[in-house]
């Protein structure tokens, strides 16, 4: 797993599309949140800002570079390639998803702090590490999911418009309006439920054992991107 | 040595949809031999092979390499190497990197260096695969496949690409492998190869094992061919020609060193040049023709 991880990681640095839209962008518009804190936090809360900034990353990083990434290595049948040796399934699936995830896993992390900076410390940084993995594992699903249906990494750039645009627009109405009225809805959408989670780690003011049930939509949906992945999922470019 | 078939296909099948590609396959490869399966387009070649490979289950029956299921990766991979038809190679990595990464995943040990001197990419070990020529991109294939010198070895359309040197070269590689008793499978669209070198070969047609044997088993069904050309003046031949308008004989026949001998006697007794003069067996060309023949008969 490591040996493929790391050519992947070669290959990421290697590849200056790949590496803007995965690095640059996502940082970047981490950077104007936190820089805007004030702004953002009287529009939601501190909490907000946590969760968009974690979306962000979640969904320009990590998922749309995984989407691009396997469909790219499938089209140039890398995948093929990487299939024919003694490496299993699940070996080479992992070895090429570790990278971006661990990148966006640093990059949610220095922005945290960042914020936690110039704002001020979460107040629950134990539920906050657990709302970005599941976040993050919710991502990997879907990446797996809409890789099965982009033919090629020029076609990524439209199959990840409806998953990142989607899960940015929930964090947003959810941390910007709250979860009073329309409460299931919001909690049940994609990214709705983790968002909650992530303010309520971050502001503070809920109970634990409460927030702790918030993890349930989001591993959900986890458990449907996994399944509709097993399902969708292609190692060989349709011919 | 081993009596059990290194490879072992039973009555296999593989359709996809409506379409029956591959029809009650049957046929075994045996220990160091070279077997080349051969046939014309769409006859299901490569839809066997990527079985035999472990890349696509098959619709019914049964395939095993070296005694398991070659759905069995983590057992058989590590003593199988597989040249693919086409590359898959990552076009940001450099020769070195996709040898080492790819050699490694095989589980066989090997030194990068080595195998890039076998296939004569040491010059271009620090270039990233998308510089690579057609050719040079088959040489890394080829690489991958023979590192670390596996138990069994498939060639598919191994030399598409090479130039001379190139192909010469692999083949020289390919005949130093098999002294380490490398069982090869290969495919081919150059006849001649697979005349030269296997073993035995496998003929598919329509998804069947239209023919197997030795190449002389194969050639022997058709007549031996002598050709040359006649001047419009000369006495005819003593044996049964078609003589075209141009003057260039075609004499088919099953006793091709009689018939050849009185040719040759007949034309020095009356002194008859036979410019362009040609004999031989027929050629695995000329099966296949007559492959494509019955097929349309058929059809």
């Amino acid at each position: 797993m490591f040996s493929i991880a790391s050519s992947e990681l070669v290959q990421i640095f290697r590849n200056r599309l790949v590496l803007v839209t995965s690095l640059i962008v996502p940082v970047a518009v981490s950077a104007l949140f936190v820089r805007q804190h004030e702004t953002f936090a009287d529009l939601g809360s501190l909490g907000y800002i946590a969760a968009i900034v974690m979306f962000t990353v979640a969904a320009f990083g990590l998922y749309a570079t995984a989407v691009t990434t396997l469909a790219s290595r499938r089209q140039n049948l890398f995948l093929k390639r990487l299939r024919s040796t003694a490496a299993a399934d699940s070996t080479i699936l992992a070895g090429l998803l570790l990278p971006p995830t661990a990148i966006a896993v640093v990059q949610v992390s220095a922005i945290m702090t960042a914020l936690a900076m110039v704002a001020g410390e979460p107040t629950n940084i134990a539920l906050l590490v657990l709302a970005t993995v599941a976040t993050l594992a919710m991502m990997i699903g879907l990446a797996l999911a809409t890789a099965g249906l982009t033919n090629s990494p020029e076609h990524a750039q439209v199959t990840t418009l409806p998953v990142t645009l989607g899960v940015i627009a929930v964090a947003s109405w959810v941390g910007i309006t709250g979860t009073e009225e329309l409460t299931l809805l919001k909690r049940l959408l994609p990214g709705g439920a983790a968002t909650e989670l992530t303010m309520n780690a971050w502001n503070g003011g809920t109970a634990v054992a409460d927030s702790l049930l918030l993890l349930a939509p989001t591993l959900g949906w986890v458990a449907i991107a996994v399944a509709l992945a097993t399902r969708l999922f292609r190692w060989e470019p349709r011919r | 040595m081993s009596t059990t078939p290194v490879i072992d296909v039973d009555r296999l099948n593989l359709t996809y949809g409506d379409f029956h590609a591959v029809k009650d396959l049957s046929f075994q490869v045996r220990h160091g031999e070279l077997y080349a399966l051969l046939g014309t387009n769409g006859a299901g070649k490569t839809s066997t092979l990527e079985i035999i490979e472990g890349h696509r289950a098959p619709t019914s029956g049964t395939v095993r390499v070296l005694g398991r299921s070659p759905r069995d990766r983590r057992a058989v991979r590590p003593r199988m190497g597989v040249m693919l038809q086409e590359s898959g190679f990552s076009p940001d990595l450099t020769v070195r990197e996709s040898v080492r990464l790819i050699g490694r995943l095989t589980r066989r040990t090997d030194d990068v260096d080595r195998v890039l001197d076998l296939v004569d990419l040491t010059s271009r070990a620090g270039r990233r695969v998308s510089q690579l020529s057609g050719g040079e991109k088959r040489r890394l294939d080829f690489a991958t496949a023979v590192y670390g010198t596996p138990q069994v070895l498939f060639l598919d359309e191994p030399t598409t690409g090479l130039d001379i040197q190139s192909r010469d070269a692999l083949w020289a590689t390919v005949d130093r492998i098999r002294e380490d008793g490398t069982t090869i499978v290969l495919t081919t669209h150059y006849l001649e190869e697979a005349q030269q070198r296997a073993d035995r070969i496998g003929l598919m047609h329509q998804g069947t094992l239209h023919r197997e044997g030795t190449v002389s088993e194969l050639t022997r069904a058709l007549p031996a061919v002598i050709r040359f050309s006649l001047a419009p003046s000369a006495p005819r031949p003593p044996l049964q020609a078609v003589v075209d308008g141009d003057g260039k004989a075609l004499v088919e026949t099953f006793h091709l060193q009689k018939d050849l001998h009185l040719l040759l006697g007949w034309a020095q007794e009356h002194a008859v040049e036979l410019p362009d003069l040609e004999a031989g067996p027929t050629r695995l060309d000329d099966v296949f023709r007559t492959l494509g023949t019955a097929s349309h008969r058929g059809n």
